[in-house]
């Protein structure tokens, strides 16, 4: 098999498999699920979207990331700056620009905004705080995340501060959010086969190697932090869409650890491991979420209390970093069975090439 | 003139705060390399720690309303068993992980904590009252300053005088010491003994009790997260400080005292706000000129 | 004493080795740089940590196509000078020259672009890929596109016997083949300067001579100079024309391998009981 057919194979696999598992859960509930599922499916999928963007940076860069959602706040807003109706926006937000307060746009503008506006926020926090140690780095995410929320909390002209914003136009349910982190998979996998992912693995791996290997480690870091907060800034704007109400709080510590938490169950190395902890991860979440609201055993009615969705999860999480800290998955990533296609290329008379890179590669 | 230096007092009083917390922090930073999220949930745990549980609204004060010389050893002890279970049950498995996963343990134990009290404690903040006698200010001079602050710098300066006796004189002391200083030659050595782990974890739990009792004293108010922004100010302070160094952690609380004590003051009124944006934007920027913060130590210099 | 085999020729093994069939014009998969006459510098360099002087007035220069050794006792500055020949030290005093440019405040990264490279002592492989992976991201950074950057990687590991392990993740490497995969490393996208630190460091006798074959073939086969910082004598009077000695940051004699070999000084500095610190 020849170099260009080969690495084709290797960067479709990926996000072909895993886009078609989710298409078959999709397909599954939208055929026999009830309406509540079909909402959590639609609202795991976002949140995949999300995962995925974060994986983007941390998976690749080894660097640890609390600020993320601060992005997702920033898109989320954006699209209720272009989508909510004009009159509502005169009285309630009437700090906007008048490009935004006085008009809506229709799809895909909102998520044109929202994603170019957190990728522009992403590049100037980026570009001064990635050359910090990755643990001064980690920090300052966090304090971006509070500064995010501080900011929309209290900049009651533009954002309507504490109160809600409401009356974001819907976008559609499942299959929006599927097309959606199908794509956001496709991103991910490109940009983890690129250059710029193989040299921001190296970073990862080394930092110093890195660059005696002529890396600008600054460079690929804030590179994939643009990209990621792209991403999940598109995914804060299906999210407002989804859900047609926001106030900033619902983009903070919760969200921020729930997504999280997704990343390292599933394991933080590999895209698969993101997929598969945001699976996981939600159904432990969906789980205790219909126990606190009670089940009946033996005709008494049991439930646990309002909180144990958050307790739970937390327990979860010390227990996948305790006995499992590669998570479920342990860097795992699908790869295409090589051997196999090589196997049938035989087969039907095409030449044979004794080569050392059919085999599989374990990335 | 006066109110600038009444503005000074009231730095060198929220000063003291951060400096404490970031000295907890930057204790078990020296020796196990932990960024500790969970450090503001330890203070969140020794304000509940005063009251009765309960999810009413009105909060009934337990061991808050024993006497002084009962209270405040009791509010430690029960701080000082948190971090240490915290320790033994989390970051004792997790001694030979690498920083980001601690960091994202720290984060879950922290997580655990917050949403614990919310089952215990129900989610409507609750107003307390400790030691309000000491809200009357006092003349010195032209300058009104409230009793509470000048008890605030007094006892900081009594804890860090403390510590810094323990840290020189005693072994363990000077194990987490010679661990902060040069993390793997104390590796070499053999600190990474769990006692010496355990009494760090200790000491982190005493001076956070310290901060909450001081913290509530100010404030009055209850929440489930009323540690997060404390435990931003005081990495931030460590960050900028120096990781790794127990003065730079006292210079940069103080530092970001004063931030965010002059911001509050002299941004103008629409701007107030935003105050903890512009704390955060002024230390990034130092940052820029410092990467390593005020004052750096080997400890994070990359090796080559 | 054992630490300064006498051989009885200088370089004879260095000589023989150099003496194999070069390679041809047309075989040669790696192309050299035009800039042959430019060398690489340190100047009057000094450094110091704190107080602490580790150079002090170094001066050292590397030509192209040369194998020059660096020795001297733990401690003698020797990766210091190093990491400021790459870029991961700077200078206090004086300047590192590459050519006519002065490349003293250069990035690490800027100077494996200028065709500046090197090992480390802990071989500091990027674990968790592959080695093709390993070797690619050099050619990456420097700017090559994907297709050629693979190609470029899967013909230096061929050149140093290694092929078959280029899927293999570079943590669950032998210690040799991870030395093989440091230096290959250093070598792909045809550098000017490649500086080895400790690269027999842990190594066999039988090892250490497969690593002088192939450190000696690199002035003819990639076309440029080396530095090798090393404490196996055997290989450094094996592989060098000329030596360079540091004790406590300072140069205390320079010359061929027989001269270096009953140069006083230099026998005081190992025996520790010469030149004050």
């Amino acid at each position: 098999m020849t170099e260009t057919p080969r690495r084709l194979i290797e960067s479709v696999w990926l996000p072909a498999c895993l886009s078609l598992a989710l298409a078959i859960c999709v397909v599954g509930v939208q055929l026999v699920g009830s309406e509540s599922l079909r909402v959590t499916l639609t609202e795991m999928l976002i949140r995949l979207s999300i995962v995925v963007g974060i994986y983007i940076f941390i998976g690749n860069s080894g660097i640890i990331s609390f600020g993320q959602i601060g992005f997702m706040c920033i898109g989320a807003y954006a699209t209720a700056w272009a989508t909510c109706d004009p009159t509502w926006k005169q009285i309630m937000l009437q700090g906007l620009p008048d490009f935004l307060r006085e008009h809506t746009y229709p799809f895909p503008i909102p998520i044109a905004l929202a994603s170019s506006l957190s990728a522009a926020v992403a590049f100037l926090f980026g570009y001064t705080v990635l050359r910090l140690s990755g643990i001064g780095a980690s920090i300052a995410t966090f304090a971006f995340l509070v500064v995010v929320n501080n900011v929309y909390s209290n900049w009651t002209s533009v954002t309507g501060a504490t109160s809600s914003i409401v009356g974001i136009p819907s976008l559609g349910g499942p299959w929006a959010a599927l097309a959606f982190s199908c794509l956001a998979i496709v991103v991910a996998s490109v940009f983890q086969h690129s250059h710029f992912g193989l040299m921001l693995r190296a970073s990862r791996d080394d930092e110093i190697a890195a660059k005696a290997s002529a890396v600008d480690v600054l460079k690929v870091r804030l590179v994939a932090f643009v990209f990621s907060a792209f991403l999940i800034g598109a995914g804060g704007s299906l999210y407002a869409q989804f859900l047609g109400i926001l106030t900033p709080d619902m983009f903070y510590m919760s969200l921020t650890f729930i997504t999280l938490a997704m990343l390292v169950v599933g394991g933080i190395g590999s895209l698969t491991g993101a997929v598969a902890g945001t699976v996981v991860v939600t159904l432990i979440i969906e789980s205790l979420r219909a126990l606190e609201n009670g089940i009946f055993l033996a005709g008494e009615k049991f439930a646990l209390p309002q909180g144990s969705q958050e307790i739970g999860l937390g327990i979860a999480m010390a227990l996948i970093l305790i006995f499992r800290p590669q998570g479920l998955v342990g860097g795992f990533e699908l790869s295409p069975p090589l051997r196999l296609l090589e196997r049938l290329r035989l087969r039907l008379g095409a030449p044979a090439q004794q080569s050392h890179d059919l085999v599989s590669r374990g990335d | 003139m006066i109110g600038f230096v009444q503005n000074i007092v009231d730095a060198l009083s929220l000063g003291s705060i951060y400096a404490l917390a970031a000295l907890g922090i930057g204790l078990l930073f020296g020796i196990l390399r932990l960024i500790n999220f969970a450090h503001g949930d330890f203070i969140t745990i020794g304000a509940f720690a005063l009251i009765v549980p309960s999810r009413n609204e009105t909060a009934v004060m337990g061991i808050g309303s024993l006497p002084f010389i009962i209270m405040v050893p009791a509010v430690c002890a029960i701080v000082v068993i948190a971090a240490l279970m915290s320790d033994r049950l989390v970051f004792r498995p997790l001694r030979r992980a690498s920083s980001p996963t601690l960091m994202v343990a720290s984060f879950s134990v922290g997580y655990l904590i917050q949403n614990s009290i919310l089952v215990i404690f129900g989610a409507r903040p609750k107003g307390i009252d400790l030691w309000s006698a000491l809200g009357k200010q006092i003349a010195v001079g032209p300058l009104r300053v409230p009793q509470l602050e000048l008890v605030t710098i007094g006892v900081t300066l009594l804890l860090m005088l403390a510590l810094s006796a323990f840290l020189k004189k005693t072994p363990y002391g000077m194990q987490i010491r010679a661990a902060a200083e040069d993390f793997q030659m104390a590796r070499y050595l053999g600190v990474k003994a769990n006692s010496a782990i355990g009494v760090a974890f200790a000491l982190s739990g005493i001076l956070a009790a310290a901060v909450s009792l001081l913290y509530i004293s100010q404030t009055g108010t209850l929440t489930n997260v009323l540690g997060v922004p404390l435990m931003l100010y005081a990495f931030i302070a460590t960050v900028i400080g120096g990781m790794g160094s127990l003065v730079g952690a006292v210079v940069g609380g103080f530092t970001v005292g004063f931030l965010a004590v002059m911001l509050q003051a002299y941004l103008p009124d629409d701007l107030r706000s935003f105050r903890d944006a512009f704390v955060f934007g002024a230390v990034v920027l130092v940052l820029l000129v410092r990467p390593a913060g005020i004052i750096p130590t080997r400890a994070l210099a990359q090796r080559v | 004493m054992g630490l300064l085999p006498k051989l009885d020729s200088s370089g004879s093994v260095g000589v023989a080795v150099a003496a194999r069939a070069p390679n041809t014009a047309d075989s040669d998969p790696i192309p050299v740089m035009e800039s042959e006459a430019a060398d690489l510098v340190a100047d009057d360099i000094t450094v110091a940590f704190g107080g602490l002087v580790a150079i002090d007035n170094v001066t050292l220069r590397i030509m192209r196509r040369e194998i020059l050794g660096l020795i001297g006792p733990n401690g003698a500055g020797k990766t210091t000078l190093v990491n400021c020949l790459t870029g991961f030290q700077r200078p206090n005093k004086g300047e590192i020259r590459l050519g006519g440019q002065i490349a003293s405040a250069w990035s690490p990264q800027h100077f494996r672009k200028a065709g500046i490279s090197r090992t480390f002592q802990a071989g500091r492989l990027f674990r968790d890929m592959t080695v093709l992976e390993n070797v690619e991201v050099t050619a990456a950074g420097v700017g090559r596109l994907r297709q050629a950057s693979r190609r470029m990687a899967l013909e230096i590991l061929d050149h140093f016997g290694i092929a078959d392990k280029a899927q293999t993740i570079a943590g669950t490497l032998a210690y040799t083949d991870e030395r093989r995969v440091g230096i290959a490393r250093a070598l792909v996208v045809a550098p000017a300067f490649v500086l080895l630190d400790e690269p027999a460091a842990g190594m066999t006798n039988a090892e250490c001579d497969d690593l002088m074959t192939a450190i000696s073939g690199i002035p003819d086969d990639f076309g440029c100079g080396v530095l090798i910082v090393e404490h196996n004598m055997r290989v450094v009077m094996g592989v060098c024309r000329r030596i360079h000695v540091l004790d406590s940051g300072r140069t205390i004699a320079e010359g061929t391998p027989s001269e270096i070999q009953t140069n006083r000084a230099v026998i005081d500095a190992y025996l520790g009981t010469g030149t004050p610190r």
